[in-house]
């Protein structure tokens, strides 16, 4: 595809003996949210400050809009809006002067800086405290205006980092959904996060990132296949036997395999939610009360799990 | 350009809503000049009291009525206020142990020919338990009258040892004992490079703490990597260098400024004159030009701005101290040479030049000596291994 928005081709960076980023490769096109998942120190935020030409690579390269991007270049810059994980803003200026100087830096001006600073405000719902310096905003407006300055250039390409940390459940919410109103409007976002409900929510495709490597990539339907795609229904029985309904559980259709005792299962089967009504009769029929009953299909959290051994939050 | 001076003041304009900069470039420094002030010119102001000297001398010795003159002679001179009384021997001992006298002078019988004949003779100096500053005057005057006496007594001994006319010799005698020296010594118009009592604290807190407040820059891009701005801002479409650019132009606005307003308004409250305003700008503009370039190397080696803050006090109290900022500051051998790179020793000693009369052409030294030291800073700020904001 040669009008992808991002392409990072076998990126390398080293810190001393330290291997950050080993040969982590990935494209983002037009309109697509590409989530980086992986734990702390998996490399996610050397990789973006590689990709925002905030550090050199020491091999590989990142194209931004077609053009390479190294920390010397400028160009490439001003098809990016970054917004750090850091409340990147200066406390003692406005909300406003917050905008308009990274506007100015963006190459904004006059008539134009003013429009663009006035829609910024209005969208990230800072506009009647746009005159407040912002060390008097709370903390979801300082996340907000954190994200709106990385708007403001109305970049081909938005960076965020892990912009949900620390955040306070509503304003976790709202800039969740500030996100996928800006894929729809066709710009480009990578996303960072070890939060898999959030990879999950906004990301077209996903990278799955540990120890500086790429473990996989693609939707997220294509990574759960990659640890067989298939659901678990749990049964806990308070009376009856189990292992006397074991043979007439397996016969269902779409049920794979049972293991049994006398008061639980575990059985393995290709679509959980639409087996369990008839599951949970064939139980009943022979015979077994069912105390409790649970379904599990595999998430990102599985499949980082089986692709690295351990768990995001480890 | 314009990304340059965008950055600038929009970092000028936060340095001036934090109060912290004002305080510490103005506020403090002010503040400490006047206690100095008024500590240190008590102690300059030394009080000369009136004085009697009881004078006992043999009354046909014109030489004892020469000195018995010259003393009367002080009074009056250099706010000296002497009487002099002839008295007794016996009588000058109780007056001095009475305390109705600071000081007897018992000049003994035959001075006069004895101390024409080149010959040994004691001329006691009693000095009263209360005496002070004044007595001590007297009796340098006294001490130096009698040096004089005994160098006549030296030329005539030589010129007939070397074969002088008798008749010459009492022309010799008299050029020795009452002439002045061969040579004129004229005052020029170079100045002491001394600044007094007054003008030395202002110019020296003005130097110190100059080297706080140009720290308010440079180091501020250790303080933007921690709120992450500087990543915000490496990502925008502006070069690297007009971002470490801005942070020294902020610096050397904000030093060059605040030592200004300091010396200007420490002049006036103190009553100090720095001279000619074009050297002490140029003066100002190398020392705030210095200091800048040692926050170069403290951003440099400074992992946090905690870190760069520690250093930076450190820095300036050593140079501060070193450069005579609190007292005059005097050392011998390499040191004293060291001591001589110092910038606001420099800055002191151009002030001090200035301040005697001196203008531009005279503040070379001083000059040179602060932009060796940007150059030297600049230059191991690029040796020395990054650990802190540039990296």
């Amino acid at each position: 595809m040669t009008d992808d928005v991002l392409v990072v081709d076998s990126l390398v960076r080293r810190f001393g003996d330290l291997t950050a980023v080993d040969e982590v490769s990935f494209r983002i096109a037009p309109g697509e949210t590409y989530g980086l998942l992986g734990p702390n120190g998996a490399g996610k935020t050397t990789t973006i400050s590689m990709v925002a030409g905030l550090i050199a690579a020491d091999a590989g390269t990142v194209t931004v809009a077609g053009q390479p991007m190294t920390p010397r270049t400028t160009e490439p810059k001003r098809h990016l809006g970054l917004v750090p994980q850091e409340l990147a803003i200066y406390p003692d200026l406005t909300g406003r002067e917050n905008l308009a100087l990274f506007g100015k830096l963006q190459g904004l001006r006059g008539v134009e800086l003013k429009g663009r600073v006035d829609e910024v405000l209005t969208l990230i719902g800072l506009a009647d405290r746009a005159k407040d310096r912002s060390k008097e905003y709370s903390g979801g407006m300082k996340r907000r205006l954190n994200i709106g300055i990385g708007l403001l250039n109305r970049p081909t390409l938005l960076i965020l980092d892990e912009p949900t940390v620390g955040v306070d459940p509503q304003s976790r919410h709202a800039i969740l959904e500030s996100v996928e109103a800006l894929s729809g409007e066709g710009m480009a976002v990578l996303y960072t996060t070890h939060y898999m409900e959030e990879a999950e929510r906004l990301c077209d495709r996903i990278g799955i990132i540990d120890s500086g490597r790429l473990q996989a990539e693609g939707t997220r339907d294509e990574l759960i296949r990659l640890v067989g795609g298939v659901d678990t229904i749990r049964l806990g029985g308070s009376g009856g036997d189990l292992t006397a309904a074991a043979e007439e559980l397996r016969l269902i259709p779409g049920v794979e395999r049972v293991e049994a005792e006398r008061r639980s299962a575990i059985l393995t089967v290709k679509d959980a939610p639409a087996l369990v009504a008839q599951v949970v009769g064939t139980a009943s029929a022979r015979g077994v009360t069912l105390a409790d009953v649970e379904i599990a299909r595999p998430d990102l959290e599985s499949v980082f799990l089986h692709l690295t051994g351990k768990g995001l939050r480890d | 350009m314009r990304q340059l001076l965008v950055l600038t003041g929009s970092d000028l304009l936060q340095r001036l809503r934090d109060k912290s900069v004002l305080i510490f470039a103005l506020v403090v420094p002010m503040a400490l000049m006047s206690v100095f002030n008024l500590v240190f010119s008590q102690a300059d102001d030394i009080e000369i009291k009136p004085l009697t000297v009881a004078v006992s001398a043999p009354a046909d010795d014109d030489l004892a009525a020469v000195l018995t003159d010259v003393l009367r002679s002080l009074d009056g001179a250099d706010e000296l206020d002497v009487t002099v009384e002839e008295v007794d021997e016996a009588a000058g001992r109780r007056q001095v142990e009475d305390g109705d006298a600071a000081v007897a002078l018992l000049v003994p019988d035959g001075f006069g020919p004895a101390a024409r004949a080149g010959e040994p003779v004691t001329v006691e100096a009693v000095r009263g338990d209360e005496a002070g500053l004044e007595a001590d005057i007297v009796l340098s005057v006294v001490d130096g009258f009698l040096k004089q006496v005994a160098a006549g007594a030296v030329t005539a001994r030589a010129g007939l040892a070397e074969g002088v006319a008798m008749t010459d010799v009492p022309a010799l005698v008299e050029q020795a004992t009452t002439g002045g020296p061969a040579y004129d010594l004229v005052r020029g118009e170079a100045s002491d490079e001394q600044l007094d009592a007054g003008a030395a604290l202002v110019a020296g807190q003005a130097g110190l703490f100059l080297l706080f407040t140009v720290g308010f820059g440079v180091t501020g891009l250790l303080v933007d990597r921690e709120s992450g701005t500087l990543a915000r801002l490496r990502s925008m479409p502006i070069p690297g260098w007009v971002i470490v650019a801005s942070k020294a132009l902020v610096s050397f606005v904000l030093g060059t400024v605040a030592t200004a307003i300091l010396l200007g308004l420490g002049g006036y409250l103190f009553d100090a004159d720095f001279g000619s305003v074009p050297a002490v700008a140029l003066l100002v503009l190398c020392a705030t030009a210095a200091g800048t370039s040692v926050m170069f190397l403290i951003v440099r080696v400074a992992r946090t701005s905690e870190q760069a803050g520690i250093a930076t006090s450190i820095v300036a109290l050593v140079l501060g101290i070193g450069g005579g900022a609190f007292f005059p500051v005097s050392a011998t051998g390499s040191l004293s040479r060291v001591l001589d790179l110092n910038p606001v020793a420099a800055l002191l000693r151009g002030l001090g030049t200035t301040s005697g009369g001196g203008g531009l052409g005279d503040i070379g030294v001083p000059v040179a000596i602060m932009l060796g030291f940007v150059a030297v800073m600049l230059v191991v700020s690029r040796l020395v291994p990054d650990r802190g904001a540039l990296s």
